[in-house]
């Protein structure tokens, strides 16, 4: 009997190992070990601000795309091809972003870009990107007249083929925060202010326009510079128009700095930008006078997309800086993109990767305008246009130190 | 870990308590096949257990995956990630002057559980917009449902009316959020609501 027990042990114990051995292997996709075979590395572009102005956002890109690669290579989503991230810091600047662009069009193993996160910038960057017929999607541009050309209220016409963006527009986003802030803050009289950039001053545009449609009147406008820290004097303009909110276009590093000195001067009136301000370090550098400010983002929050859990769990959980709140999950559904484009290349090339490098890049831009897949952020394709077809937006405000979704919408623009 | 939930009482046995664990809770049958199992030649039982254990693991790897999938039901999708409007036309054009018009909306949900809406305004405070002939309504996943929403003019005053961008305001309601949204429309709806609102606050201007 106590032999018989020896071998049924024996006999589980193996049995239990063979199933623990499974378990892992469903768990890890079959793993990343040394079996690379003849795998080929293919690189994906990263370009962002990733250090100075802007940085916490674009960190955000940086390592949103990170993830991406990372889970595609773990899950060996392409067979016989490792990618590789190869992150480019354009400091918001247009012409480093331009350099940068160069940079990764004459790395002759990259197939696609994910960025910037300027709108400023992405104008230098798309016909470096056109020339080398290599596919650029954006996770944060928002100006409208990089899909649709610069006439795009009167007459849309597509500029590049090759460049493609998963957040939705200013268009959209300046109309949804007018709308609210008459509509639901009862605001009537505004101050708007831009920052003279592309994003910026596109978007303040939008919104003045749209806040005067639904009724609303624009006391006074006027600009700053990137990078000034003193607003002295457009606080007192602000103090004597006699505005009950502020709409700034541009990013957090300046209005941070307005809003704490408007408050510190006594005028306690909201200020209102767009997704250049949805950052952690607003907050962190506004203090106290951010409380009740409010920004419209792109997306709804992430804490409600079940498919971001994970995401936002492995970004905590390696530590990387930045902020992922405002484009992380964007941007790893555009390097997402990317890597599905190459897999339809590859599945289309009997399982092998096109060995011409200018073929490879030309597919992928094709299969990534024919993009249909459940991303992080909901469902991810393009329109004619290269837009996102996920057309969401949140507004968010600042209560007791944290933004907070205060409303939500979705655009059906057909 | 999906692979060692079956093996689990094998350790128990060990300690002699094997019987309790599986749960054979009948003293009578045991006891006879206790009996039986004794008088067994030594080579005879050995080759018994292999083939009992066997089955038994073969069994676990079989029904491993379909724990794994049955481990944790996905929760309910937050009810403004799976809702979406599309618009279909006016129900007839205003008459003038008119300060109300009837307009056709699809509205799906894509996965998740029902989804109960109520559509509690439009784009401007001048504008009041409801759902007929109730206030709200309940659309299931896969089951695109058409609905008439009725906006009226309740006053001119600020009203734009070019309707750039209309909206309406929508509560969604399932198992998992009740939340406060907005649908935007563009082309279309924007041209018929602004009809609308041209008829109600300028009849003389179109």
């Amino acid at each position: 009997m106590r032999r018989s027990m020896v071998i049924l042990t024996s006999v589980l114990a193996t049995g239990a190992l063979t199933l623990t051995a499974c378990g892992s292997r469903d768990d890890n996709g079959g793993g990343d070990s040394g079996d690379n075979g003849d795998s080929k590395t293919l690189t994906i572009g990263v370009d962002a601000p990733l250090s100075g102005e802007n940085s916490t956002t674009g960190l955000g890109i940086q390592y949103g795309a990170q993830i991406a690669v990372d889970d595609a290579n773990k899950n060996k989503l392409v067979p016989g091809v490792t990618f590789k991230l190869k992150a480019l810091d354009d400091k918001a600047q247009p012409a480093t972003g331009q350099s940068n662009a160069t940079s990764i069009t004459g790395d002759k193993t990259a197939v696609g870009a994910v960025g910037p996160l300027n709108s400023g910038v992405a104008q230098t960057m798309q016909q470096v990107f056109a020339s080398a017929n290599m596919v650029q999607i954006s996770p944060a541009n928002t100006n409208p007249e990089l899909t649709q050309g610069k006439n795009w209220q009167t007459d849309k016409k597509r500029p590049y083929k090759t460049y493609f963006r998963t957040a939705t527009t200013d268009e959209l986003q300046g109309s949804f925060a007018a709308g609210y802030a008459y509509n639901k803050l009862k605001k009537k009289k505004v101050f708007v202010v831009d920052d003279k950039q592309t994003y910026g001053a596109g978007l303040a545009k939008i919104f003045a326009e749209q806040f005067k449609k639904v009724g609303g009147k624009v006391v006074q406008t006027d600009h700053v510079n990137t990078g000034t820290k003193d607003f002295g004097s457009l606080v007192t303009k602000i103090k004597n128009s006699g505005a009950d909110l502020l709409y700034y276009g541009g990013q957090y590093d300046e209005s941070a700095l307005i809003t704490k000195q408007l408050k510190d001067a006594g005028v306690k009136i909201p200020l209102f930008g767009g997704d250049g301000m949805f950052a952690s370090t607003y907050i962190e550098a506004a203090g106290a006078s951010s409380e009740g400010d409010l920004v419209t983002a792109i997306g709804v929050p992430a804490d409600t997309l079940p498919a971001a859990k994970t995401f936002i769990e492995t970004y905590k959980a390696k530590g990387y800086k930045g902020d992922y709140g405002a484009y992380g999950a964007y941007a790893y559904d555009a390097t997402t993109a990317i890597i599905k484009a190459v897999k339809a290349a590859v599945d289309a090339n009997d399982g092998k990767v096109p060995s011409d490098i200018n073929a490879l890049r030309s597919t992928v831009v094709d299969e990534v305008q024919k993009s249909d897949f459940e991303g992080l952020t909901g469902k991810v394709a393009f329109d004619q246009y290269g837009d996102t077809t996920n057309k969401q937006l949140t507004v968010y405000q600042v209560e007791k130190g944290e933004w907070k979704a205060v409303e939500t919408g979705t655009a059906e623009l057909n | 870990m999906t692979g060692t939930g079956p093996v689990e009482p094998v350790n128990s046995s060990e300690t002699g308590e094997s019987h309790d664990v599986i749960g054979v809770d009948s003293p009578r049958p045991t006891d006879r096949l206790r009996e039986r199992w004794s008088a067994l030649p030594p080579r005879t039982r050995t080759a018994a257990l292999l083939a009992l254990l066997t089955a038994a693991v073969a069994t676990g790897v079989l029904l491993a995956p379909h724990h794994h999938r049955t481990e944790r039901p996905e929760p309910a999708p937050w009810p403004a990630n799976v809702t979406a409007w599309h618009y279909l036309g006016p129900v007839s054009p205003p008459n003038s002057p008119a300060f109300a018009g009837r307009f056709r909306f699809a509205v799906t949900v894509g996965k998740g559980p029902p989804v109960t809406l109520e559509v509690t305004g439009a784009s401007s405070p001048g504008l009041r917009a409801r759902a007929l002939p109730e206030p709200d309504f309940t659309v299931r996943p896969g089951t695109p449902r058409r609905i008439t929403v009725q906006i009226s003019v309740s006053h001119c005053s600020g009203l734009p009316l070019n309707a750039d961008l209309p909206f309406l305001d929508v509560t969604l309601r399932n198992t998992r959020a009740i939340q406060r949204h907005s649908f935007i429309f563009g082309g279309a709806f924007s041209r018929d609501l602004s009809e609308l609102l041209h008829a109600a606050c300028a009849p003389t201007s179109s």
